[in-house]
């Protein structure tokens, strides 16, 4: 008798368990896309134009230790917290081989406003116009600002954020310069991805 | 003489009874101010948001926003009707903010008001969002807006992220409050 408690406590207990976790399973998705470039998969070449509208293949722009490509807005103001930062960071590591590239895939950003805001915040490095969010869809890319990081042979590292704050005094993590380092000594990237809020890219309806 | 100290003492008096009255009169207008009050929470003060008092079980549904955020902004509107139909049908909303904390006296709560927004709202302040985002869906990356719906046993049965489609979020509240079909559309 008292075994058969036991089976039916330890059956009801199993359901109650699967019936959660199928729960779990479907929580349906509204608008929650998930696929994209999967760590340690080589990213395809592509060719965007950049603000005067001249075409540019990432293999022509890549660097040879590295290549970083950041998803940037014009008007989100967590991207625009990182302007400085990620010219910084476009800076330090040209020298090293390790190329940036910003991307903007906002349909509500014409190429004009992204010249305009590049010269108006001294964004120095190439930055090209992702119409249709074609490389957005690509990747995956959800927000900016939203880093990749691909090694010299083109294969993804690392995905997501710059560094653990949009406001820079209270950085703690620089996730990004970690994985961009530990891909110039040829090391493996210990945190591949690392989320932070930001502006959802505004795609093409 | 009698008179300069009774004049005397009428002065300390006074200023006694102005210097007590002072703060609590601002204090009064500060607390007029700053309806709805926002709280801070942390990261633990997030999970347990999250966490479900299995006695008092409602459907929740939370929305992360920001003041800085165009299409938190845009539909917020709608957020604050979903609000106002669905709570006294069970429905718990909250609404997280992820503004910087030195506006949770300022922006957000005139935001809200601005809205006429009555949800119990916080502002999350937390050293590193990573492991924030990740304790309310490992598959989101932080974009904002987004929206998430609890069933009443603590089940997410709907995410959003991006503006919200207000139809389609009322008929997944539909399925959970009281078997009553949406009203006050």
């Amino acid at each position: 008798m008292k075994k058969h408690y036991i089976a039916g406590l330890v059956l009801a207990l199993l359901i109650a368990t699967a019936s959660v976790a199928f729960v779990h399973g479907v929580a349906r998705a509204g608008d929650y896309p998930t696929a994209g470039a999967a760590i340690g998969q080589p990213i395809a070449n592509f060719t965007l134009p950049d603000v005067n509208g001249n075409k540019h293949s990432l293999a022509s722009l890549k660097g040879s230790k590295g290549t970083v490509l950041i998803f940037i807005a014009v008007q989100c103001p967590v991207s625009n917290a990182y302007n400085e930062r990620m010219e910084k960071l476009a800076q330090d590591y040209k020298a090293r081989g390790v190329n940036v590239i910003g991307i903007n895939s906002n349909a509500t950003e014409s190429a004009d406003d992204v010249k305009h805001h590049a010269a108006e915040h001294n964004l120095t490095f190439p930055i090209l116009k992702d119409n249709n969010n074609k490389i957005a869809d690509q990747l995956g890319a959800e927000h900016t600002p939203e880093a990749y990081l691909l090694d010299s042979g083109g294969k993804l590292v690392y995905r997501g954020r710059i560094d653990n704050a949009r406001n820079a005094a209270m950085v703690q993590t620089s996730d990004l310069r970690e994985a961009i380092d530990a891909t110039i000594e040829g090391k493996p990237v210990t945190k591949t991805t690392a989320a932070a809020f930001g502006c959802s890219i505004k795609r093409a309806s | 003489m009698m008179l300069q100290r009774s004049l005397f003492l009428l002065l300390i008096l006074s200023s006694v009874l102005s210097s007590s009255a002072a703060p609590v009169q601002s204090r009064q207008h500060r607390a007029a101010r700053s309806v709805p009050a926002v709280r801070e929470i942390d990261l633990e003060g997030l999970k347990k948001l999250l966490l479900r008092d299995p006695k008092n079980a409602h459907p929740l549904l939370v929305n992360f926003w920001a003041t800085w955020c165009e299409p938190c902004r845009e539909e917020f509107p709608d957020l604050v009707k979903i609000d106002k139909d669905y709570r006294k049908k069970g429905l718990n909303f909250i609404a997280i903010s992820i503004d910087d904390i030195q506006d949770i006296h300022s922006a957000v709560p005139k935001f809200l008001r601005e809205q006429h927004a009555t949800m119990p709202a916080y502002l999350l302040n937390v050293p590193d969002q990573e492991p924030a985002i990740k304790a309310v869906d490992s598959e989101w990356e932080g974009d904002m807006p987004a929206t998430f719906l609890y069933d009443q046993a603590g089940n997410m049965v709907y995410k959003h992220k991006g503006l919200i489609k207000p139809a389609e979020l009322r008929a997944e509240i539909d399925k959970l409050v009281s078997g009553n079909p949406a009203g006050g559309k």
